[in-house]
């Protein structure tokens, strides 16, 4: 009985703090998109209205109008592709290398990489501009994927699964005479889906999303990306933010479509398959 | 045989004359590389200008523009294609961009000289800018002005008059906070606020490496713009950022910022005017603003190709073409004085007051550090105004800390 | 488990180490070779002098000590605030709680929306006289604070924002982590009736030990890196009066504003420093106590 009532309130409280965290979470979300259906005048208004007082669903037509966002959009859409899954194969075989297997010098080469990741990225662009024109990828496909498909954070967190994984699969698959990259690809991505999943999302967003590189290392609009289209909407004496907040709201759709396609994959039916020991 | 011969010859007399009559017109077809950083209606405005320099140049000349994002971007590119030896035949450039490679840069005072429409008509004070470093390296392209915007409906309803001397922007500012307990006035550039007032007062900033502001006029400017914020006559963007958005919702009653941005205020239910800034005791001094071109190429034919898409823009007509879409300024005399500007300038309250003013303009100096010191004086202002310092403590914080980065 | 095929290993890795090396390691060589730079002509890439001039003038600078101040405080407060409500957010979540899908797709939402379009929101909700905060506090007679207005407050202005900004991307790591643990632990507990809290501490957390870990030492790293946040919040400058400045921000207004490479260069240099001297202590403390 006693129980019972604890229990419910302990769900109660539960929900109230997740549902007031998730208001925060949510507004700028719905704050975004609320903006990009109002008119300008209404947006630097202070107080701000919530809802517009006129919705201006033609700040959308606007908005595709200012640039050539169906190129852009094929563009961004090869980009993301093509790179995320060439950052996910890196990816997975880069952390098996440094999780299963023993090599000399693989902490000290491990540690390296970590490094990297500790000197502030935007540092680095003029070098990297200078070796992508010396490689002639200067407004190529090639300049916006391959200089990112090696990432440390995600090998480093998906090294975190791989060593999770039990020493005694390892030995048993290798006594079954399984070579390690059947045993990879067989045992260990399988039941590592999820964190492989999580790692695509969030390269995938970080491709949608990336700017400054794209716009340092192309020049023509058969090259470009959405992000760049982006800057149409702002100039040094004023921003429409109308504008800007709908191309923004455009942006974002593909990636919660992605996301809710793969959260699905992610949550459901794998719970019972963890073999973590 | 004969006759083939006679055929031959027809055709070559032929095609002679056709090679005659084409070749004056177009040599080889040039393409021209122009980096911007235009966006939004700007952007349209410099698409339909180029179109026409395309269809109408009659030497198979071809602009390709290219936007490199904003301001900032712009320059990072230029920077990262200065290292990479990639440079564009032309492009947007703030003459401090330029300084770490004027050796790629195209000094153009031969072309100037020998090929170019009554440089003097372009304003004097463009002029300077574009010959700071010596040779001209740039010239004015899209130019704008700081403005005194107010708004209109209040200033009639508490009787007030545009303020045009320091003393009357006081006197206003009295009345408006006793009247509506909101300050007169905001500055979005804090820098430039400081540099104007020490100017208008009658004192040299920064001349040849040397501070001058630290004269008994530059304190005495010091102490009327801190006065200003510590009576509530005027107040920071602090967390509003850029000052339209206070003034479009009626918060402040008018602020200085650039002509470029009026057409991003957004009054609420009141009609704003523009006029030309206060004039201070000695004289009146505005800050310009405002990107120049600059050329790049190397190959003789692309820079020929390039300096009459230069001409084209600062021509008389374009200019005026161009300031009256985007609203940044005629760059020539003879444009503001065109019988289509006059026009515009009729309805156009911005216009007139930057036209009122363009002798008073003046640019920002390049000089040794002058970026930090631009940062570092800001900075040191909002402080002062935040923490209530005197001028004098002001002053000589910031004159210590400038005179480091003079010297370092 | 030393294997006897030890050369297969680098076969492994060898695709990633490439393109790290060139589009990582050898530029931030380049930028640690430029903070010694004293003389440099960019345009020509010509080196006229070597020299620690750089870096006398770094530690001289008054800016940025403050930065480093202003760094440090940062990460004292956001990295363990951040990691642990995120950690008790992703447990909630993936607890048998009605909504859960809902409340899982919300949390991820900041993770894609647009940086300009939060920064907005959040200057508003932190307004100082129409702000959401504030209009709360009020009810409360509580005056009016000035979050983004006063050199005193903006810095912990910038620590919540960060903290909320920061969840997303820990709570997508912790959620991934706890799918990856067997039920049949939960069950068995549930079976012994062992306690809610005993669950947590002897089960959730050794079993999620990994991604605790790893969440720490990015977090650490990204907030070391704070940059984003100031430019977001403050509309491009770096709070009132230079008062939420980091240490990024410092180094690339050095970088691509005054174009003082070697300046920013030994920023960096020192930057990299203490992170790794702080990531170090983490991978000790976690080698003790992170259970694979």
């Amino acid at each position: 009985m006693g129980d019972g009532i604890r229990r419910k309130i302990t769900v109660v409280l539960t929900h109230v703090f997740l549902m007031a965290g998730a208001m925060i979470t949510l507004l700028p979300f719905v704050w975004m998109i609320l903006t990009s259906l109002k008119d300008a005048g209404e947006i630097v208004q202070m107080p701000p209205t919530f809802f517009p007082s006129v919705w201006h669903f033609d700040n959308y037509l606007k908005a595709f109008a200012a640039a050539p966002f169906g190129q852009y959009f094929i563009n961004t859409l090869f980009v993301t592709i093509v790179g995320t899954i060439l950052t996910v194969f890196i990816t997975i075989l880069t952390a098996f290398g440094f999780s299963r297997l023993r090599f000399p010098g693989r902490d000290v080469i491990f540690s390296i990489l970590l490094a990297t990741l500790m000197i502030p990225g935007e540092m680095l662009i003029i070098t990297n501009f200078v070796t992508v024109s010396k490689l002639g990828w200067v407004d190529t496909r090639e300049a916006l994927i391959f200089p990112w498909i090696a990432n440390v954070f995600y090998i480093y967190l998906l090294r975190q699964f791989f060593m999770q994984m039990p020493d005694a699969l390892y030995y048993a698959a290798k006594v079954d005479a399984c070579s390690d990259w059947r045993y990879l690809w067989k045992i260990m991505v399988p039941n590592n889906r999820h964190a492989i999943s999580t790692i695509a999302i969030l390269n995938a967003i970080g491709c949608w999303n990336a700017f400054l590189w794209p716009l340092i290392v192309t020049n023509s609009e058969s090259k470009r990306v959405l992000s760049i289209g982006l800057v149409r909407f702002q100039t040094e004496a004023g921003t429409h933010f109308e504008l800007l907040m709908a191309a923004s709201a455009i942006l974002v759709v593909p990636m919660i479509i992605l996301y809710l396609l793969l959260r699905n994959q992610i949550i459901s039916g794998v719970t019972r398959s963890g073999i973590k020991g | 045989m004969k006759l083939k011969s006679i055929l031959v010859s027809i055709l070559g007399a032929g095609l002679f004359l056709a090679l005659a009559v084409v070749a004056p017109v177009s040599a080889e077809p040039v393409t021209v590389e122009f980096w911007h950083a235009m966006s939004g209606g700007l952007q349209d405005a410099l698409v339909a200008l180029t179109d026409e320099f395309n269809a109408t140049n009659g030497q198979d000349i071809t602009v390709e523009l290219v936007n490199q994002g904003g301001y900032g971007d712009l320059s990072k590119k230029l920077m990262a294609s200065v290292a990479a030896d990639t440079l564009p035949d032309m492009a947007q450039v703030y003459n401090n961009w330029i300084t770490g490679y004027l050796d790629s840069v195209v000094a153009l005072d031969d072309l100037v000289a020998t090929n170019f429409d009554n440089y003097d008509d372009i304003l004097e004070s463009y002029r300077n800018e574009g010959a700071e470093y010596g040779p001209i390296y740039t010239i004015g392209f899209n130019k704008s002005i700081q403005i005194f915007f107010y708004n209109k409906t209040q200033f009639a309803e508490l009787g007030l008059e545009v303020p045009t001397t320091w003393e009357e922007l006081e006197a206003a500012g009295k009345v408006a906070l006793e009247a509506t307990g909101k300050p007169i006035v905001g500055y979005d550039d804090l820098f430039g606020l400081f540099q104007q007032y020490v100017q208008q007062n009658g004192s040299g900033f920064v001349v040849d490496g040397k501070i001058e502001f630290n004269s008994p006029e530059g304190l005495e400017a010091l102490t009327f713009i801190l006065n200003l914020y510590k009576n509530g006559y005027a107040r920071l963007a602090g967390e509003d950022v850029y000052l339209s958005g206070p003034f479009g919702n009626g918060d402040v009653l008018a602020y200085v910022g650039s002509s470029a941005g009026a057409a991003y205020i957004q009054p609420k239910d009141f009609e704003y005017g523009a006029a030309p800034l206060p004039k201070g005791p000695v004289k009146g001094s505005v800050p310009q603003a405002g990107t120049n071109l600059a050329l790049f190429a190397q190959d003789a034919a692309k820079q020929t190709a390039a300096w009459e898409y230069i001409k084209f823009l600062t021509s008389a007509d374009a200019t005026v073409e161009w300031a009256i879409a985007t609203g940044y300024l005629p760059v020539r005399t003879s444009g503001f004085e065109s019988a289509t500007y006059q026009a515009f300038m009729e309805e156009n309250e911005v216009a007139q007051a930057a036209y009122a003013q363009v002798g008073d303009q003046y640019f920002e100096p390049v000089f040794n550090n002058s970026y930090d010191i631009r940062s570092l004086i800001s900075t040191e202002i909002e402080t002062a105004i935040l923490e209530e310092k005197t001028p004098e403590d002001a002053m000589n914080t910031i004159v210590e800390k400038v005179q480091a980065l003079l010297d370092n | 488990m030393i294997n006897k095929n030890s050369w297969k290993g680098y076969f492994y890795i060898l695709p990633a180490l490439i393109v790290v090396s060139v589009f990582t390691i050898y530029p931030l060589l380049r930028a640690f070779l430029m903070s010694f730079y004293t003389k440099y002509h960019f345009a020509s890439d010509t080196v006229l002098a070597y020299g620690l001039d750089n870096y006398t003038y770094v530690f001289r600078d008054d800016v940025f000590q403050k930065a480093l101040r202003n760094t440090s405080l940062f990460v004292l407060f956001v990295v363990p605030i951040s990691v642990g409500l995120s950690l008790i957010l992703a447990v909630l979540m993936n607890s048998k709680i009605r909504f859960r899908s809902f409340y899982q797709t919300v949390y991820f939402l900041p993770y894609v929306t647009s940086i300009v379009a939060v920064g907005i929101v959040w200057s508003w909700i932190f307004h100082s006289r129409y702000g959401l905060i504030n209009y709360v506090l009020s009810l409360f007679g509580i005056p009016a604070v000035q979050w983004l207005n006063s050199p005193k407050t903006a810095l912990i202005t910038l620590i919540i924002f960060s903290i909320w900004k920061s969840l997303a991307f820990n709570i997508i790591i912790f959620l991934a982590g706890l799918q990856n643990i067997n039920p049949q632990y939960y069950d068995a507990a549930r079976v012994d009736g062992t306690p809610k809290w005993r669950v947590f501490t002897r089960i959730t957390i050794p079993l999620l030990s990994p991604m605790i870990a790893y969440a720490f030492v990015m977090e650490l790293i990204n907030s070391f890196k704070v940059y984003t946040e100031v430019f977001a919040l403050f509309g491009g400058k770096p709070g009132p009066a230079n008062s939420a400045i980091t240490l990024v921000y410092y180094i690339y207004n050095k970088f691509y504003g005054s174009w003082n490479f070697g300046v920013a260069s030994a920023a960096a240099v020192i930057l990299f420093v203490i992170i790794l001297f702080f990531t170090l202590i983490q991978l000790q403390i976690s080698k003790r106590n992170v259970h694979f």
